[in-house]
C-alpha cells in the first residue's frame, strides 16, 4: 500500500526550520561584520527611484491610515458601502494631508458612486447596502 | 491540431465577442496606471485581478497581460513629460525624454516610446512563441521529483537573487511556502494552522494576500512617507509617430533593447527595470552618435522603451513553460491562474493548450491595440497624472477592499489584504521581498505535493530525488545557489583584510 510518509506536519516543520537559520544566519552576520554593506542580489530589481525620495516616516499617519482602514473593513458589511466609504475616503485625505479642500469636498462622493456603479451595475456584484437596503430603488 | 491550427483557434477565441472590448480596457488601463506615479505595472495588475472574477480564464488572462503591456508604455508619459517615472522601469528613458520635452518635441518622444514599444513588445512574443512550444515537449517527460526539484531552484533563484538581501530573500520566499500550508492538507485532508476557524480550511486567499503585499502595502507606504510635490507638465498632450527616417535612426538602438529585453526577461528574478537601464546603456555604447545621450537623443528614449516591453516576452517563457514566474507580473499571470481553477506548473502547454495558444494570440493582439489605445488615453493620463495623491491613494484602498470582498463576497478577504498590506510595509522598511514572498505563495501547493507524491511513490526514499538526473541537477543547482553568497562574501571579506592589512604590514 502507498503510504504518506511525511505527513502533514513536515512540510510547515522544514519552512519554519528554513525561516529560523536565516534569521539565525542573519543575526551572526550582523554581529560579526556589523557596519559592512550585506549581500545585495546581483540582479536586484531597485532602480534610482527607490525609497530615498521619500519623505520622513510618519507614524500618526501610518497608524491612522491602518486604523481607518481596519474600521472600514469591520463597518463595511453590517453599515454597507455607500455609508460607509465617504467617510473612510475623508479620513485618508485628512490622515493624509495633502488634498486641496475642494478634493476633500467632492472626492468621497465622486469616488464612492464611480466605484459602486461599476461593481453594482458594470460587474453585476451584490455589494452590501446595509440599513439602505429596500430603500434604494434598485 | 499543428501548431498554427492552435495559434488560429487561439485568434479565434481571443477576437471573440466583448474580448476585444475588455483586453483594449486592460491596456487603457495599464497604461493609466503606469502613467501614475506610485501604481507600478505589478501594482495597476494586482488592482485589475479582482476584475476577472467575472471573465473566463484566457480573457482574464489576456487582459492582465494587456494590462501589463500598457504600464510598459504608460511609465514613459510622467518620464518625458514631467521628469517622473511613472514605473521604476522608465527612470532611464526620462534622461532624454525629458530633454526632448524641453526641446518641444515632446510628442515625437512619446511616438518613439509607444512605436518603438510595440515593436519590442511584439518580437518578444514571436520568441516567446517560438522557445515554449519545444520547452514544454522537454518538460512533458518529467515526473514528480523532477518537478519539485525544479519549484525548489526557481524559487531559490529568484528569491535569493532578486532581493536586496540573500538571506532575508530566501526567508521570505519560505514565508510564501508557508502559507501556502493554511487549511485543509490536500493529501491526508488534515487541519493546518487554521485555529478551529472554518473560513480558514481553504487557505489563505492568494489573490488578496498578493494585493495586500504589492498594492496596499504601497497606498501605506506613500501616506506615512508624505509625497514628494507633482512637477509641471511640460510639451502638448500629443503623440507624433517617429518618420521612416527617424524609425531607421534608431533602429539599432530598438534591436539593442529587444535582445536586451528578451535576455534580462528569461533570466529569473531580473525584471523590467534591469532591463531598461542595460539597454540605455548599451544603446549609447553602440551608437555612432553617443555624445547625444542625455541632450535629447530619440535613441535614448527607444533602447529602455523597447526593453520594457520586450521583458514581457521573456519573463513569460519561464512561466509557461516551467510554471515559475519570472517578475512580479508574471508571478500575477499565475495567480490569475489559480483563481480561475487551474495548476500552475510545468504542464500548462500538455494540460491547457487552447489556453496557452489563446495567450499568445492575445499577447499579439494587446500589443497592436498598444497603439490606437496609447493615441486615445494620453490626455486621461495627463488628467489622471494631475490628481491629488492622497485621493488617489484612498481611491484605490477602497477599490481594494471593494475589489477583494466582491471575489466571494467575503469578508476575510479584505481584511487579509489589509493584514499582509502591513506585513508587506514592514518587509519593504526591512529589506524583504515581497515578490520572493509571493513566488513562494504560487509554488507552494505544487512544490509540497509533488514533494510527498515523490516520497510516496519511493515508500519513504529520499534518494528519489538524487538518482534521476534532472532531479539531481537541479538540486545540484540550488545548492550552489545557496552557496555562492556565501564564497563570494567570505572572498570579498578576506580580500578585503588582505588590502587593510598590508600596509599596516609594512
Amino acid at each position: 500500500m502507498l503510504t504518506d510518509a511525511l505527513g502533514p506536519r513536515f512540510f510547515p516543520m522544514a519552512l519554519g526550520s528554513g525561516i529560523l537559520l536565516c534569521g539565525l544566519l542573519l543575526a551572526a552576520a550582523e554581529l560579526l561584520f556589523r557596519g559592512e554593506p550585506s549581500v545585495a542580489g546581483p540582479l536586484s530589481d531597485a532602480g534610482p527611484e527607490g525609497d530615498e525620495e521619500a519623505g520622513p516616516f510618519s507614524i500618526a499617519r501610518f497608524v491612522g491610515a491602518i486604523a481607518a482602514t481596519a474600521l472600514y473593513v469591520a463597518a463595511f458589511e453590517p453599515l454597507g458601502y455607500l455609508l460607509t466609504t465617504p467617510p473612510y475616503i475623508a479620513a485618508i485625505l485628512l490622515i493624509h494631508g495633502g488634498a486641496r479642500t475642494r478634493a476633500l469636498l467632492i472626492a468621497p462622493f465622486v469616488t464612492t458612486v464611480v466605484l459602486y456603479v461599476t461593481f453594482r451595475f458594470g460587474l453585476l456584484i451584490p455589494v452590501p447596502d446595509g440599513p439602505l437596503e429596500g430603500l434604494l430603488p434598485w | 491540431m499543428s501548431f498554427f491550427e492552435q495559434l488560429a483557434a487561439g485568434f479565434a477565441s481571443a477576437l471573440d465577442g466583448y474580448g476585444i472590448l475588455i483586453r483594449a480596457g486592460g491596456v487603457a488601463w495599464g497604461i493609466i496606471g503606469g502613467a501614475i506615479p506610485g501604481i507600478s505595472g505589478a501594482v495597476a495588475m494586482a488592482l485589475a485581478l479582482p476584475f476577472t472574477y467575472a471573465l473566463d480564464a484566457p480573457t482574464a488572462l489576456v487582459m492582465l497581460a494587456g494590462v501589463w503591456a500598457g504600464a510598459n508604455y504608460g511609465g514613459s508619459i510622467p518620464a518625458i513629460l514631467m521628469r517622473i517615472p511613472g514605473t521604476p522601469a522608465s527612470a532611464p528613458c526620462l534622461l532624454d525624454g525629458y530633454e526632448l520635452a524641453k526641446q518641444g518635441r515632446a510628442a515625437k518622444a512619446l511616438g518613439i516610446s509607444l512605436i518603438c514599444g510595440t515593436i519590442g513588445g511584439l518580437i518578444s512574443i514571436f520568441v516567446l512563441i517560438a522557445l515554449v512550444v519545444p520547452l514544454g515537449e522537454i518538460v512533458v517527460r518529467f515526473g514528480s521529483p523532477e518537478v519539485f526539484a525544479l519549484a525548489l531552484f526557481g524559487l531559490t533563484l529568484i528569491a535569493g537573487l532578486s532581493g536586496p538581501s540573500f538571506l532575508k530573500g530566501i526567508a521570505s520566499g519560505f514565508f510564501g511556502l508557508l502559507l501556502t500550508t493554511v487549511g485543509l492538507d490536500s493529501l491526508t485532508g488534515s487541519m493546518r494552522f487554521t485555529f478551529g476557524r472554518a473560513d480558514l480550511l481553504t487557505g489563505v486567499d492568494t489573490i488578496s494576500v498578493m494585493i495586500g503585499l504589492f498594492a496596499v502595502s504601497e497606498m501605506f507606504f506613500l501616506i506615512a512617507h508624505p509625497a514628494r510635490p507633482a512637477g509641471t507638465v511640460v510639451g502638448t498632450a500629443t503623440t507624433e509617430f517617429p518618420t521612416l527616417r527617424e524609425l531607421r535612426e534608431v533602429g539599432r538602438a530598438t534591436f539593442i533593447g529587444t535582445i536586451v529585453g528578451l535576455i534580462v526577461g528569461i533570466m529569473p528574478g531580473a525584471g523590467a527595470t534591469a532591463s531598461s537601464f542595460v539597454a540605455y546603456n548599451e544603446a549609447r555604447r553602440w551608437s555612432k552618435r553617443p555624445e547625444l545621450f542625455g541632450k535629447g537623443s530619440l535613441e535614448g528614449v527607444a533602447a529602455p522603451e523597447t526593453a520594457n516591453n520586450a521583458v514581457q516576452g521573456g519573463d513569460l517563457v519561464p512561466t509557461l513553460a516551467l510554471g515559475i514566474p519570472g517578475s512580479n507580473s508574471a508571478a500575477i499571470i499565475l495567480a490569475a491562474l489559480i483563481l480561475h481553477g487551474i495548476m500552475p506548473g510545468p504542464f500548462l502547454l500538455t494540460k491547457n493548450p487552447e489556453l496557452v495558444y489563446t495567450l499568445f494570440a492575445g499577447l499579439i493582439l494587446v500589443n497592436l491595440l498598444m497603439i490606437p489605445v496609447g493615441l486615445v488615453i494620453l490626455r486621461l493620463c495627463l488628467m489622471a497624472m494631475k490628481l491629488d495623491p492622497p485621493v488617489l491613494i484612498a481611491s484605490v484602498l477602497s477599490l481594494i477592499v471593494i475589489g477583494t470582498y466582491a471575489g466571494d463576497l467575503f469578508l476575510l478577504n479584505p481584511i487579509q489584504a489589509l493584514v499582509f498590506g502591513v506585513i508587506g510595509y514592514g518587509m519593504r522598511i526591512w529589506g524583504f521581498s515581497a515578490a520572493a514572498t509571493v513566488l513562494g505563495l504560487v509554488l507552494g501547493v505544487l512544490a509540497e505535493s509533488e514533494m510527498r507524491r515523490s516520497l510516496i511513490i519511493s515508500h519513504g526514499d529520499w534518494s528519489i530525488f538524487l538518482t534521476r538526473p534532472i532531479s539531481a541537477t537541479l538540486l545540484f543547482l540550488t545548492l550552489g545557489v545557496l552557496v555562492y553568497p556565501a564564497l563570494m562574501t567570505a572572498l570579498r571579506r578576506w580580500r578585503s583584510r588582505r588590502v587593510a592589512a598590508a600596509p599596516a604590514a609594512k
